[in-house]
C-alpha cells in the first residue's frame, strides 16, 4: 500500500439545514492512495462538485473530518486552508478559469509565484510542462487567443506546475471536443505515471470513466459504488 | 505579479476606466482651478490692500487710533519719516495728516475721513493717481482742491470743478469749515472705501487743523511683501512710543478672508474628490462582482486575502492616480494662460466685486503650496472608494464564487 493522500470519514453536507435540508454529502467515507487516478462518477446533483469542493477545502463539512496527508482540514481556519491548498492541491476546473489578463505562462506559474518560487526555477519547470502539453509555441499567448482544449491544458499545467500532492478536476473534459479530450487525459495519465501525482476528478464522461484506475459512484450524496479498473494495457500483455 | 495585474485589469474595460480617469482628471482639475481662483482672488485682494489702502506698514500715535483725533499727532514725524525712509528694505515712507468729518454738498451730506497728502509721496506709495477716472491732479497753483471716490462723487452728485463744504474738529477741539472744489474722482477696487476717503493737500488741512507741519499717520512701503513682519519689528524697536501695525493688523478682515478661503478651497476640493469617490467605487464594485469568479478561483488557488486586499487596492489606485497628471496638466495650461492674461471676471458682477474689495481681472495663481494637500486628496479619495469593493471581495468564498 502507498501513502494515504485522502482520507475522509463520516462527511456529511447538508444545504438549507433550517428549512428544506437537502443532503449534498451523506456520511461519505473515502479513502485514497498517492498516485491514484480515480474518477467520481453520477448523475447530475449527485454531490460530485461538493465532494470535491470538500476535499480540496473550498468548503466545509458540517459533519466529518477529512485528513489530506495527515492533516484534518476541517480544522483549519480560512487562512490556513488557502496556505494549505497553495501547498498541497492542484485545481483543474470545467470551465478551465485561467486569468484573462495574464498569458499562458503566467497563468501557468501563478501559484508557484505565490509560493515565492525563484524564476530560474519556474522557467524551468513551465518550459517542461508546456512542453507536456506541447504548448511551447502559446507560453505568451492570452487566454482569448487559445482554444478550449488549450485553455484546459494550461489550467492542468498551472495545477502541476507548483508539484502538488494531488489535482482535483471538476469535469475537467466537459467543455472539450473529444480530439482535445482524449490529448488532456493523455497529458493527465502520463503525469499520473510518470510524476506519481494523484488525480481525482470528477466526469460523466464514459471516454474519461474508461482511462480511470478507480471509479467511485456518488448518488444522492453516498457512494453506492467503488470500482477498481482492470488495466487494459496489462490485460493485453497478459493475452499475449 | 499583483501590481501587474492590478494594472492590466483596469484596462479589461477600457472606456469605463478612461471615463473614470477623466472624472478624476477633471475634478482635479476643477479643485485646483477654485483653488487657483481663491488664490488669484486673494492676492489681488492684498494687493489692493496694500497698493491702494494701508500700505505695508502704517504707524500712529497710540491715542490716534482710539478716536481718530486729530490732537493725536506723530511726534517729530518729518525727522522719523527721514529715518524711515532710510531703512533699507523700504521702498519709500508718506505722510498722511488725518481728520474725520462731514462733507456737504445742496444735495446732502455724508461722513468721510479727510487725508492730507503731498501729493508727490503719496503717488509713490499708493495708486491714487493711477486711480484717477476723472478730473485732474492737484494743482500747485490752488489750493482747496479735493480728490473724491466714485462712489461718493455719484451719491453726492459731485464731478470736478463742482464746491463743495467740509466740516470736523482742529488739533483744539474747534469746530472747522471750509470749501473745496473737486479736482478729481478716483475709484479703486474697493467701494466702500472711495466711499469714505477724501484727499486734500496737507498743507491747506494742516492749516486748518492748526497743526503746522505735524501729521498723524505714517505709511510704509516695502521693497517686497515678505519682509512686513520683520520691517514691522524692526520699526517697533525703534520707535517703541508708537502704534506700528502692519496690513494684516490694519485690514483684519482680509487677513480673516485669505486664512478662511484657504480652508474653504480644501474643503470644495474635498466635496469634489468625495463626488467622484463614488463613481470610483461604483466602479471597483461593478469590476470586483463582474469578477466573482476568476476572484473566488484565485482564492481556491491558494491566493490569500492580503494579495486580494492589494489587487483591488492597486487598481483603485492606478485607476484614480492614472488621472491625477491628466487633470495636473489640463491645470497647469489653464492657469498658466489666465496668469499670463488674467481671468475678468466682471460679468459677475463688477459692483459686487469692488464691494467687497476685490479687482475684476484675476490673475490665476497655481497652488504650488498646496500641491501637497492636494494630492493627499486624492490618495484619500482612492483609500475611500477601495476600502467598500476591497471588503466584497475579501468575503468572497471560493465554493460559493465558483458556482458563479
Amino acid at each position: 500500500m502507498g501513502n494515504t493522500v485522502i482520507d475522509a470519514h463520516n462527511v456529511n453536507k447538508v444545504y438549507n439545514p433550517d428549512t428544506i435540508p437537502v443532503y449534498a454529502i451523506n456520511n461519505v467515507h473515502l479513502h485514497i492512495e498517492e498516485g491514484e487516478f480515480t474518477a467520481l462518477v453520477g448523475p447530475s446533483g449527485s454531490g460530485k462538485t461538493t465532494l470535491l469542493n470538500l476535499i480540496g477545502g473550498l468548503d466545509k463539512p458540517d459533519q466529518g473530518n477529512i485528513v489530506i496527508n495527515g492533516v484534518d482540514i476541517t480544522q483549519l481556519s480560512p487562512g490556513e486552508l488557502i496556505e494549505f491548498r497553495l501547498k498541497n492541491i492542484g485545481f483543474v476546473f470545467q470551465s478551465f478559469n485561467l486569468i484573462p489578463v495574464l498569458t499562458a505562462k503566467e497563468n501557468a506559474e501563478f501559484i508557484m509565484l505565490l509560493q515565492g518560487a525563484k524564476k530560474a526555477t519556474r522557467n524551468e519547470r513551465i518550459g517542461q510542462l508546456f512542453k507536456e502539453i506541447e504548448m511551447e509555441d502559446k507560453l505568451n499567448s492570452r487566454p482569448a487567443q487559445l482554444s478550449g482544449g488549450q485553455q484546459q491544458r494550461v489550467a492542468v499545467a498551472r495545477a502541476l506546475a507548483s508539484k502538488p500532492k494531488f489535482v482535483l478536476a471538476d469535469e475537467p473534459t466537459a467543455n472539450l471536443d473529444s480530439k482535445s479530450a482524449s490529448n488532456l487525459l493523455d497529458i493527465m495519465a502520463r503525469l499520473n505515471k510518470e510524476e506519481k501525482i494523484t488525480f481525482l476528478f470528477s466526469t460523466h464522461d464514459q471516454r474519461v470513466i474508461e482511462r480511470a484506475k478507480r471509479v467511485i459512484t456518488l448518488v444522492d450524496g453516498k457512494i453506492t459504488s467503488d470500482t477498481a479498473m482492470v488495466d487494459t494495457n496489462i490485460l493485453h500483455a497478459e493475452i499475449k | 505579479m499583483i501590481w501587474i495585474m492590478a494594472w492590466r485589469n483596469i484596462w479589461r474595460n477600457k472606456m469605463r476606466s478612461i471615463i473614470i480617469m477623466l472624472s478624476v482628471a477633471i475634478g482635479l482639475f476643477a479643485g485646483i482651478g477654485v483653488q487657483s481662483l481663491y488664490d488669484g482672488m486673494m492676492t489681488s485682494r492684498v494687493r489692493n490692500v496694500i497698493d491702494e489702502e494701508t500700505g505695508h506698514i502704517q504707524l500712529h500715535n497710540p491715542g490716534f487710533k482710539n478716536d481718530y483725533e486729530p490732537r493725536y499727532v506723530i511726534d517729530n514725524g518729518n525727522n522719523l519719516l527721514t529715518k524711515i525712509r532710510s531703512i533699507e528694505g523700504v521702498k519709500f515712507a508718506s505722510a498722511r495728516s488725518i481728520t474725520t468729518g462731514m462733507l456737504s454738498t445742496p444735495t446732502g451730506s455724508a461722513g468721510v475721513q479727510v487725508n492730507g497728502i503731498v501729493a508727490e509721496d503719496e503717488y509713490k506709495t499708493s495708486l491714487l493717481k493711477q486711480k484717477i477716472i476723472a478730473g485732474k491732479e492737484f494743482n500747485d497753483a490752488a489750493e482747496n482742491e479735493i480728490i473724491i471716490g466714485k462712489k461718493l462723487a455719484d451719491k453726492m452728485k459731485l464731478r470736478p470743478g463742482l464746491k463743495l463744504v467740509l466740516t470736523f474738529t482742529d488739533t483744539t477741539g474747534e469746530i472747522v469749515s471750509s470749501a473745496f472744489r473737486v479736482a478729481a474722482v478716483y475709484e479703486s477696487s474697493n467701494t466702500p472705501l472711495d466711499e469714505r476717503n477724501v484727499y486734500v493737500k496737507q498743507a491747506t488741512l494742516n492749516n486748518l487743523l492748526l497743526c503746522g507741519n505735524a501729521f498723524q499717520e505714517i505709511v510704509v512701503l516695502l521693497q517686497n511683501d515678505l519682509d512686513t513682519e520683520k520691517k514691522q519689528k524692526q520699526l517697533q524697536q525703534l520707535f517703541p512710543s508708537l502704534k506700528i501695525e502692519s496690513w494684516k493688523e490694519l485690514s483684519p478682515e482680509t487677513e480673516f478672508m485669505v486664512k478662511t478661503v484657504d480652508q474653504y478651497s480644501y474643503i470644495i476640493m474635498i466635496i469634489i474628490m468625495l463626488a467622484l469617490a463614488f463613481g470610483i467605487i461604483n466602479t471597483m464594485l461593478m469590476a470586483v462582482l463582474e469578477r466573482t469568479k476568476e476572484i473566488g478561483m484565485m482564492v481556491a488557488l491558494g491566493t490569500n486575502r492580503i494579495r486580494i486586499f492589494f489587487l483591488v487596492l492597486f487598481e483603485t489606485v492606478f485607476l484614480t492616480f492614472a488621472g491625477t497628471p491628466v487633470g495636473l496638466a489640463i491645470s497647469w495650461i489653464f492657469i498658466s494662460y489666465f496668469h499670463k492674461h488674467g481671468l475678468d471676471l466682471s460679468g459677475m458682477g463688477k459692483e459686487m466685486m469692488n464691494r467687497f474689495g476685490f479687482g475684476t481681472l484675476i490673475y490665476l495663481e497655481f497652488p504650488f503650496d498646496k500641491l501637497a494637500g492636494v494630492l493627499l486628496i486624492v490618495i484619500g479619495t482612492a483609500l475611500i472608494s477601495f476600502l467598500f469593493p476591497a471588503l466584497k471581495a475579501l468575503k468572497l468564498q471560493p465554493a460559493e464564487a465558483l458556482r458563479q
